[in-house]
């Protein structure tokens, strides 16, 4: 199975979807990874030649993407903390930062708003 | 000492509470009332807990009873072309198409048959589509029409043209001078545009012509096929290895009767090692094996078809090998003449499309098209739009007004861009350029004659349930737009009420 940065990935996946399968990497990453290494976007994994699939980790590696991008989001809501920000409290409290009404449905911001968000 | 007299009602509410006697007593009995209905909530006041869902929605389980399709399958379905109907009955008097036929009076309006062995090789060049009629008669055949007996017999001048030149070759002469005819093919949806490049082919195979077809521009186009950067190439040119290589296959299979009776006289260099002597047609397969190849290979069998060649005979003097003449065809020409889908980063690293001229296959054939490049021994390049237009080239439709243009008022040789398109708007100057001055066929209606000779040969297969007479012709020519000949298809074969 061919094997991407830190993942391996059946021969069927298309090469976009396994490079957005990485965190920090969306549509816009993607295709611009893709342009840059001339893959069409509905090249498969399996279709690849090593190099360029060598290539591609190369590139990922010099990015800023999975554990390192979940450190800058966590750090970020730490420094809205520390400066004390009302932000930076609703994190605390696991409530909608940007004025939404409590009333009723807050299920995202229960799910993510910490001050040690996952991802 | 006073008594205060407590009314009985009264007195047990003033008694504390653990002394009031219970209001359900112990019974083992069945209440005899309903017992009230529970309170209705009124909304929730504070936001639910974390972890709780406040929609839950049950998923309805999917019992699947049939088995899914294999990969590949419904695409296979889609593309399915089938070519006869044998429930259909056997037309009398259906003659095949031969090589002088092409271009003979007497089969002007006629209906006729295509040959088996041209039947295959069309079907590898992909020249039949779907959502044409096919299926619906006995066997492949065609109706002669006007312009198809024109365009014959263009292709065989280019022969005769031909025919003189081989004899200056031989004299040591190695400017060709061949005609090389360019011609966008262009009209309503249902015109009969891609069965015209289909009869030309038809055509082109029987006079032993090699044959090189893009079936669908769009495959070029649409960034869904696999293209790298061509080494030392500034601005940067691409290839699509895989097009190419799947090109040069259905080229191989195609024109196997010629390219298996010519021989490689040129010395190339590719990375691989070749046999000399070997024939084209297992020359070309090379590249289809290996398409890292592909583009080289194809080069080299382009410059084997086209550069003049002599070889020794019996006595050791220099004969001129005949070439092929060669009709490149291209359907549904509008999508290599806009930007396409791919992408490239440009140097601010802005995503930006590909043209598709840097494509170095879409460039080759729009070269030829647009009259930068000849065929040495002459041949027909031939280029059809799509009525559909999914994928419109701004670029085509002025070239297109300029071609009508230039038909209206044959004096006037300096068209003025400005006259067809808004100079202040953004035009695609390279493409515009490979359209400017080629010669358009416009296609339309069948004349009443035509359109009578076709309605006959589909009585003939038993799918027309009418007497065919002038009053019957005359009203589905007239349903049919003035005789657009897919509507009439449709009005006479497909539609029953």
């Amino acid at each position: 199975m061919p094997f991407i940065y830190t993942a391996s990935f059946t021969e069927t996946t298309l090469v976009k979807k396994a490079l957005e399968s990485f965190y920090g990497i969306g549509k816009d990453v993607s295709i611009r990874i893709l342009a840059r290494h001339y893959i069409h976007p509905l090249a498969k994994v399996g279709a690849l030649p090593s190099q360029k699939l060598l290539d591609l980790t190369a590139e990922l590696t010099g990015m800023k993407i999975e554990n390192d991008k979940r450190r800058e989001l966590r750090d970020n809501i730490q420094r809205l903390r520390d400066m004390g920000t009302y932000r930076g409290r609703r994190h605390v409290m696991g409530l909608p930062v940007r004025g939404q009404n409590t009333r009723s449905q807050i299920n995202t911001a229960r799910r993510l708003n910490m001050v040690q968000r996952k991802g | 000492m006073s008594t205060i007299v407590i009314p009985p009602g009264r007195c047990l509410r003033t008694l504390p509470r653990a002394l009031r006697p219970s209001t359900a007593p112990f019974s083992t009995s069945t209440h005899r009332s309903l017992p009230a209905p529970a309170k209705k909530k009124t909304g929730t006041f504070a936001p639910p807990k974390r972890g709780e869902r406040t929609l839950k929605l049950k998923k309805r389980d999917v019992v699947r009873e049939t088995r899914p399709p294999a990969p590949g399958e419904r695409k296979a379905v889609r593309k399915r072309i089938v070519l006869s109907n044998t429930n259909a009955l056997e037309p009398a008097g259906l003659v095949d198409l031969t090589a002088d036929m092409a271009g003979a009076e007497e089969v002007r309006g006629r209906v006729v048959g295509i040959p088996g062995e041209v039947v295959d090789a069309l079907r590898v060049v992909e020249g039949f589509k779907v959502g044409q009629g096919w299926a619906f008669f006995r066997r492949p055949a065609a109706l002669m029409r006007n312009e198809v007996v024109e365009l014959a017999r263009e292709m065989e001048g280019v022969e005769q043209a031909r025919g003189a030149d081989e004899r200056a070759v031989g004299s040591g002469v190695r400017d060709l001078g061949g005609q090389t005819l360019r011609k966008l093919v262009y009209g309503e949806r249902g015109t009969g545009k891609s069965v015209l490049l289909l009869q030309a082919m038809a055509t082109a195979f029987l006079r032993g012509w090699v044959v090189i077809s893009i079936p669908e521009a769009r495959d070029l186009y649409l960034g869904q096929t696999e293209y790298a950067p061509l080494p030392n190439t500034s601005p940067v040119q691409y290839t699509q290895n895989e097009y190419t290589a799947k090109l040069l296959a259905q080229i191989a299979k195609a024109n196997r009767p010629v390219l298996s009776k010519l021989k490689l006289t040129h010395a190339h260099n590719l990375p691989i090692k070749i046999k000399p002597g070997l024939t084209l047609d297992a020359f070309a397969e090379l590249g289809v094996n290996d398409p890292e190849i592909a583009w080289p290979v194809f080069q080299a069998l382009w410059t084997e078809l086209t550069a003049p060649a002599a070889e020794a005979d019996a006595e050791g003097k220099a004969v001129a090998v005949p070439r092929p003449q060669i009709l490149l065809a291209i359907d549904n020409v509008a999508p290599i003449l806009r930007p396409t889908q791919y992408k490239t980063l440009d140097a601010d690293g802005k995503l930006r499309p590909i043209h598709p001229q840097d494509f170095v296959l879409v460039k080759h054939f729009l070269d030829y098209f647009r009259g930068a490049r000849t065929l040495p021994q002459g041949g027909l390049v031939l280029a059809a739009t799509s009525g559909n237009e999914t994928v419109k080239s701004d670029a085509l439709s002025v070239g297109i007004a300029m071609a009508e243009a230039r038909v209206a008022n044959p004096e006037n040789k300096q068209l003025k861009l400005g006259d067809f398109w808004n100079l202040y708007k953004e035009m695609d100057m390279r493409s515009l350029e490979a359209v400017m001055d080629v010669e358009a066929l416009k296609l339309e209606g069948l004349s009443k004659a035509e359109a009578r000779a076709v309605i006959e040969y589909w009585a003939g297969n038993g799918m027309v349930r009418s007497r065919v007479e002038e009053g019957f012709v005359g009203e589905k020519w007239t349903l049919a737009g003035g005789g657009v000949v897919g509507e009439l298809e449709k009005a006479v074969v497909r539609m029953r009420f």
